[in-house]
């Protein structure tokens, strides 16, 4: 089955796409404050308000890729290997309940490695921090998520995943 | 732990170029001696930072810190994760900006002695070359000043003052990484 995976080569080509962008943001915004700058009456027809509606548009759209480039290369850290559907599904499920919860990256990634078993000095160690600070980003995480501990917060996920039909769940998804 | 990673040259290097811009794209008159003197300067320091980056020590070399899109996004994915990954020599990032800044002053100088020249005096993309370099040399020391607050603060290592001192102080706890 081929399922379209993140990889680091897709995530540097839309770094270089959103970079390029910018710069021709860039460009247009100061040619634009130029036309204002020179008198906008002088203009003909609407040119001055398309460029700027253009303008801001390329502006918005970078907004939402670099949004999305957060999310691609957020998930690739996540991510070892293994990708099956039913890992994706997990995943999904998984990014769906941190963002009900409100987590914050550091407690995404946290409470990534805390599903897949690490405990506490290795979480720290994965993550170069202070095993203190891991602590705080636990009782965050469960206080969030309403739930007692690790075992709780597992059988939430995997409760899901037995509930819900992985295939409905896609096809919901897509027509709603 | 106390890592010594900048040689003196890398260190006087870095801030008499630093000076040197700041006086000549906010200070000096672009049309008197003083201006094309430290102009020449730079020129000067720019040739001896690639010899250096050829044949000196470990953390100034180029080899040390090539340009590698994988491992800018590595640093990327630390960001967005709050992972704390301590880079001894230069960052990734920081590599993509000195070599970002390196070409760029080299455009600088070379437009900017171009148009001292009787070849090129007066020629309108000379002069444009150079002010578009200036402004994007301005717009990276910009990033590349911000981008250095946000690093020390997020990975603990005081950066400017490893810039002063020679030796980058990391936290114990941090994960290093070359």
């Amino acid at each position: 089955m081929n399922i379209s995976i993140p990889r680091p080569t897709r995530t540097i080509v839309l770094a270089g796409l959103i970079a390029v962008q910018v710069l021709c943001a860039a460009f247009f915004l100061w040619d634009a404050a130029d036309d204002y700058a020179e008198g906008a009456a002088d203009a003909e027809g609407l040119h001055l308000e398309v460029e700027t509606l253009a303008t801001l548009s390329l502006i918005l759209a970078i907004g939402l890729e670099a949004g999305l480039l957060v999310r691609l290369i957020r998930r690739e850290a996540h991510m070892i290997r293994g990708l099956s559907a039913a890992a994706r599904a997990l995943h999904e499920i998984i990014d769906e309940y941190f963002a009900v919860w409100k987590l914050t990256p550091a407690e995404q990634d946290v409470a990534t490695f805390l599903i897949k078993g690490a405990d506490i000095a290795e979480i720290a160690r994965l993550r170069g921090s202070a095993e203190g600070t891991v602590k705080a980003h636990l009782n965050a995480i469960y206080r969030k998520a309403g739930v007692s501990g690790r075992p709780a917060l597992i059988s939430l996920l995997i409760e899901d995943l037995m509930t819900e039909p992985l295939l409905k769940r896609e096809a919901g998804g897509r027509s709603g | 732990m106390k890592a010594k990673v900048w040689d003196p040259f890398v260190r006087v290097f870095h801030w008499t170029l630093a000076a040197g811009f700041a006086a000549n794209a906010l200070v000096t008159n672009p049309e008197k001696d003083l201006h094309h003197l430290i102009g020449y300067g730079i020129a000067a320091l720019l040739g001896l930072r690639v010899l250096w980056g050829l044949m000196g020590p470990r953390y100034a070399r180029f080899s040390s810190f090539p340009p590698d899109p994988a491992a800018a996004m590595g640093q990327m994915a630390d960001v967005v994760t709050g992972r704390r990954r301590v880079h001894l020599g230069h960052t990734p990032l920081g590599a993509l900006m000195i070599y970002n800044l390196l070409l760029t002053l080299l455009v600088v100088v070379g437009s900017g002695h171009a148009m001292t020249t009787l070849a090129f005096w007066g020629i309108r993309w000379v002069k444009e070359l150079h002010e578009v370099a200036v402004t994007w040399a301005e717009i990276s020391v910009a990033v590349h000043v911000v981008a250095v607050i946000w690093e020390s603060r997020r990975t603990g290592v005081n950066l400017p003052r490893a810039m002063v001192t020679g030796y980058k102080e990391v936290p114990d706890e941090a994960l290093t990484a070359e």
